[in-house]
């Protein structure tokens, strides 16, 4: 029996900032390779945005709400510190109380982590079908070099084991004590660099080339296997150096890297650019997925791309539908629909 | 202390969170919000929840002042100005009243098409309020 992916929808926020209004308040942008990110509008939440991209994956996958028996939502900015939210998407989109819900979290990780998680729920037939989505709107402080490439959107997954348009064909992870990656500090709602600089990228090579050299050598593969590779996307820059480590060409990430118009989506970045590769492949073709979270680890999977991918992409909107279908705010615009100017006792 | 209505949490939350609709087993027509006594027949009834399509056309609009709103609503009128409140007649025929967000207040228009999103309403009492919204469908043309 196989498992694997039977739809996905993406949504992506309708605002984006443009990297030349950082550049005008604070004379410089600081996501290298980043020129416009999505804004979430004041109404929004990784709760909101989970939300729509998993009614765009029920379109495609055709089966109905009552059939699933998970509800896994990844994201490191839930709007609560302590309080499920998988449990407000799963009544959102009508899935009957007899559910499993779980809320992964910690790190931009935690998309990946729900959608394994996902994975081993049908892969052990403990469940029919699972959702998983990863979302993400992380905050941080203005003039906080690590807030400018911060960006939001979400990513939904429905699991099954028949009539799937992506086959999972494996998975392998890292995970060590390191200290390079951004952090948000218990009670705080800012996320802050420590500012390792060097450690950063060290930690974040060594996470994605440990995850995904273990799953090439566990599955028997090499890197010019894969048709395509979607590796986490902090900037637009880490990606293409990770894939020069990986043995990876630029050609092989291009479909997938969506930092360049989206920044750092957290939870929802591999889990977008892997949408964005769905949106495009062929069938046969077989796809390399690589997160990271700080701190760290990563998950590395394989997909095999099914016959069913063509038929499935008319029922819900793509990724460059919603990459198109944009409007641009200011700066200010920007910071009082994060909430960062205001007078909330949440700015602390 | 939280001034929330215990029985109205779970009763009204499959209108507000995916803008369910209730069919009169007896006469067929549409409630919105379910009630005990259908609107079509006038009679205490039985009701199938059933999903909307969420798309309709805008009846009838106001736009709401950032400072006249409910005390709930402050805060969301203080970050986001003021906004349209409209009465959509949904494909189905039946009339709802939302807000309609992803769209600059000046330009709703009556007649002009939406459909419903999941959005945040208001927060008080630290529980989020989460509901129903309608955004333009002109402006989201590939998004179905």
């Amino acid at each position: 029996m196989g498992v694997g992916i039977l739809g996905y929808g993406v949504y992506i926020p309708k605002y984006r900032i443009k990297a030349e209004e950082y550049t005008r308040a604070w004379g410089y942008f600081a996501a290298p390779g980043v020129s416009e990110k999505s804004v979430p509008r004041h109404d929004e939440d990784a709760v909101t945005m989970a939300v729509e991209a998993s009614r765009n994956a029920m379109k495609r996958a055709g089966i109905e709400p009552a059939q699933l028996n998970a509800v896994y939502m990844g994201s490191s900015s839930s709007p609560y510190g302590e309080k499920l939210v998988s449990s407000t998407i799963a009544t959102a989109i009508g899935v009957p109380k007899d559910v499993c819900v779980s809320d992964f979290g910690a790190s931009a990780k935690a998309g990946t982590a729900a959608l394994l998680s996902c994975i081993d729920l049908v892969g052990s037939a403990r469940g029919k079908y699972g959702l998983a989505v990863g979302s993400d709107c992380p905050v941080g402080r203005p003039g906080d070099d690590i807030e400018h490439a911060l960006g939001a959107g979400a990513a939904a997954y429905i699991i099954g084991s028949e009539s799937l348009v992506a086959n999972f064909e494996g998975a392998h992870s890292f995970g060590a004590e390191n200290w390079g990656g951004r952090i948000r500090r218990d009670g705080i709602r800012f996320v802050e660099d420590p500012g390792i600089a060097r450690l950063r990228e060290i930690e974040y090579e060594q996470s994605l080339a440990s995850a995904a050299g273990g799953l090439m050598r566990k599955i028997n593969l090499k890197p010019e296997n894969f048709s395509h590779a979607v590796l986490q996307q902090p900037d637009a820059r880490f990606p293409l150096r990770a894939a020069r480590v990986l043995g990876l060409t630029e050609g092989q990430i291009s479909t997938g890297l969506v930092a360049p118009g989206l920044g750092d989506t957290g939870t929802s970045s591999p889990l977008i650019g892997l949408a964005a590769v769905l949106d495009k492949a062929r069938p046969r073709e077989r796809l390399l997925v690589v997160s990271y979270g700080s701190g760290a680890g990563s998950d590395a999977l394989a997909f095999g791309i099914e016959q069913g991918i063509e038929d499935s992409r008319t029922k819900a909107p793509l990724v460059d539908d919603y990459l198109m279908d944009k409007q641009y705010v200011d700066y200010l615009t920007y910071l009082r629909w994060r909430r960062v100017l205001t007078r909330d006792r949440e700015a602390s | 202390m939280a001034y929330i209505s215990v029985p109205s949490i779970w009763r009204e939350l499959p209108e507000k969170y995916r803008l369910a609709v209730f069919k009169c087993k007896s006469c067929g027509a549409l409630n919105f919000p379910r009630r005990r006594i259908c609107v079509g027949c006038r009679k205490p009834s039985e009701f199938e929840e059933q999903k909307a399509s969420g798309r309709g056309k805008v009846y009838s609009y106001t736009v709401v002042a950032a400072g006249a709103t409910a005390s709930e609503h402050a805060e969301e009128g203080r970050v986001g100005g003021p906004f349209p409140v409209a009465i959509v007649e949904l494909e189905e025929g039946i009339r709802v009243m939302g807000q309609v967000t992803d769209c600059d207040p000046s330009a709703v228009k009556i007649g002009m098409n939406v459909e419903s999103v999941f959005r945040k309403i208001y927060e008080q009492d630290g529980i989020i309020r989460y509901g129903y919204k309608f955004r333009p469908v002109e402006m989201t043309s590939g998004r179905q």
